[in-house]
């Protein structure tokens, strides 16, 4: 349910990035990511530009945060790591997994890594965001529900 | 380096195109750029605002810039990154500064900030490390 909701609202970032959502629950989410020329570093297409890869590590922790935190109202990223661990060179997909491994009332603590869906899913990257929390009644979903997309 | 060889060098690498951005200022310690805002750069479907990874991008880019040694030269490699997200990315152009910190025969630490139209209500600001080897 979540995955198509998240496909038919979404705009901008994601929608150029063509995720596919794997998996999606309060423990986590693992997303999937074409491979996609424009991303690239070179015409040739042989190596991802790490920027991709810290965008995509934003969009899941959003997804899994929206997923644990209840009566989510708005979120914001208050800031972001990510190390890489290997040259990204390669035209496989990327996988993607995240997951919110601790909430306060004000603050959530996202954690998530990056690799190539090739076989021997040696990490790409790794990364951590912690995000600031509004909660109460009327969250995201019932807004981007009745405004729809661009509000 | 000429601004316009940079652009030029810029405008070989697909996801610099992606961004959009354009390069306005440059010299050994300093670059400045600008990036006009896109539809496909939305992070948030309900405020219309910038995507954080697209702020991030944009900041690592123009980081890499500031410490290669000519235009020619490979792309350093990326090690690491911290962004902290101060205010929220509305639509609008965001510019960003990329100053170095150290550069060494081995590592480059290049701090950057972002801002929309007063540098000093910055967007987000960073730090990113690079292996120059």
């Amino acid at each position: 349910m979540i995955a198509n909701f998240w496909n038919s609202r979404a705009k901008g970032l994601i929608t150029e990035m063509d995720l596919q959502i794997e998996r999606a629950d309060r423990q986590g989410v693992e997303i999937r990511m074409p491979f996609n020329p424009d991303f690239c570093l070179d015409e040739e297409g042989t190596m991802v530009h790490g920027g991709v890869l810290t965008a995509l590590l934003d969009s899941a922790f959003g997804l899994a945060n929206f997923l644990a935190v209840d009566d989510v109202q708005t979120m914001a990223t208050l800031d972001l790591r990510v190390d890489y661990l290997r040259p990204a060179s390669s035209r496989a997909d990327v996988i993607v997994s995240a997951n919110c491994y601790r909430q306060t009332r004000h603050i959530a603590f996202g954690s998530g890594k990056i690799w190539f869906d090739t076989g021997d899913c040696e990490e790409v990257a790794r990364g951590s965001a912690t995000f600031a929390l509004t909660r109460g009644k009327g969250g995201l979903l019932e807004k981007m529900n009745t405004r729809g997309p661009g509000g | 380096m000429k601004l316009s060889d940079i652009q030029a060098r810029c405008d070989r690498v697909p996801f610099f195109r992606h961004l959009g951005f354009s390069v306005t200022e440059a010299n050994d310690t300093h670059f400045i750029a600008r990036m006009p805002f896109e539809q496909r750069h939305i992070g948030n479907p309900v405020l219309d605002t910038y995507h954080g990874g697209i702020i991030a991008s944009f900041m690592e880019a123009i980081a890499s810039l500031t410490v290669v040694d000519d235009v020619s030269s490979p792309p350093p490699k990326p090690i690491n990154l911290t962004v902290d997200f101060l205010r929220p990315g509305l639509p609008g152009t965001l510019n960003t500064r990329a100053t170095v910190l150290r550069k060494g025969r081995r590592m480059a630490s290049v701090e950057t900030i972002a801002w929309l139209e007063d540098e000093g209500k910055p967007v987000a600001k960073g730090l990113f490390h690079f292996l120059l080897v």
